[in-house]
């Protein structure tokens, strides 16, 4: 029973920590555009370039 | 997509998640209240009765924040009509949301009694989803215009869906005070079950499902004949006007039942949910007979719904 005074505040940090990530995703855009970033490697430029010597 | 339009999309976003985030950790701090009327010890009674009261005032402090920030959009409807003297949506919704939370927060406070927690956080995470697909949806037309008949459905269906609103009101305050004169235990849980069943979340968002759905098997499609493009305007029409009827059969069902209180507050909130994924899952029907590579099957399967 006492170790729910210790548990349940954990809880609270770790939603706490997962719904701040969560926000910060968000508004870095990482959720804008779910579908073209998989394709996004192939529509890669493939045609050989002079790299540097 | 314009600035404002992503600003509003990545706000709604957060404010579902951060919803379905709080409504999986309260369900999971409800669970030992579900347990209390079980046979046990004494010793063991008065513990579980003690970790109640805990796991109950967790539940407030998750509750707080999503009742203030993440149902913010309601609020804020509630405000407009208010300002405009008539009676939108958000006011059942508003309604059902403060009757399940204020009992349940002087029922945390005083350490007695019911607590409807879960009930208030699968609310607001469902009805949110549904908000979501439908601004997503509205955003979708919104660049478009829209020939009379459209505009006409569109209309119909917010008439619709306020005059279910009034009516809902109406039967749910009628029903609670019936209850409460037969059995005031039971006035709560059928009240917010039936004010929670009277959000039109299906209702108004089965037009602009149907004509988001068009829009993207347009895209998918590319251009088609003339021949082609009607059809495919008519199983829209059908497909909106099929989700306007589906979403109206499913009130009329579901009300009686929650006015006999057999509904459970979070029962009600789940069918709420799984209402309005029927309607956008009917809609995106339209963008998989369109689908490219099946051109020829897509017409006649097009044919085949506009029938």
């Amino acid at each position: 029973m006492d170790i729910l005074f210790l548990l349940l505040p954990i809880t609270l940090l770790f939603v706490l920590g997962i719904g701040v990530a969560f926000w910060w995703a968000i508004f870095a855009g990482q959720f804008d555009d779910t579908r073209d970033a998989a394709t996004a490697i192939l529509d890669d430029d493939d045609h050989a370039h002079p790299g540097p010597p | 997509m314009t600035d404002a339009m992503r600003r509003a999309r990545r706000h709604m976003l957060a404010r579902t998640g951060l919803a379905w985030l709080v409504m999986m950790q309260v369900m999971m701090l409800a669970f030992p209240g579900y347990l209390r009327d079980g046979a046990r010890a004494p010793d063991a009674q008065a513990s579980l009765e003690q970790a109640i009261v805990l796991m109950n005032w967790l539940s407030l402090i998750l509750c707080v924040p999503l009742v203030l920030y993440c149902a913010w959009p309601v609020w804020h409807g509630v405000g407009r009509d208010v300002l405009r003297r008539r009676i939108g949506m958000d006011v059942p919704v508003a309604l059902g949301i403060l009757a399940a939370f204020l009992p349940s927060v002087v029922a945390t406070w005083r350490g007695a009694g019911e607590v409807y927690f879960d009930s208030v956080s699968m609310f607001v995470a469902f009805l949110l989803t549904a908000r979501f697909l439908e601004t997503c949806a509205r955003q979708a037309v919104s660049g478009q215009t829209h020939p009379a008949q459209d505009a006409g459905l569109l209309h119909a269906a917010d008439r619709l869906a306020f005059r279910f609103v009034c009516l809902q009101i109406l039967l749910a305050v009628g029903v609670g005070l019936y209850w409460w004169h037969i059995q005031p235990g039971h006035a709560l849980a059928v009240t917010v079950a039936l004010l929670v069943m009277s959000c039109p979340c299906a209702l108004s968002m089965s037009v602009p499902a149907a004509l988001a759905a068009r829009h993207a098997a347009r895209l998918r499609a590319g251009t088609h004949s003339a021949g082609e493009a009607d059809a495919l305007d008519a199983a829209t029409r059908r497909i909106a006007r099929q989700n306007l009827h589906g979403a109206l059969v499913w009130h009329l069902l579901m009300a009686p039942l929650a006015a006999m209180g057999w509904v459970q507050p979070w029962v009600a909130a789940i069918t709420m949910l799984l209402s309005s994924l029927a309607v956008a899952a009917n809609a995106w029907r339209l963008t998989r007979l369109a689908a490219p590579g099946s051109h020829g099957r897509a017409a006649g399967a097009i044919d085949a719904v506009a029938g």
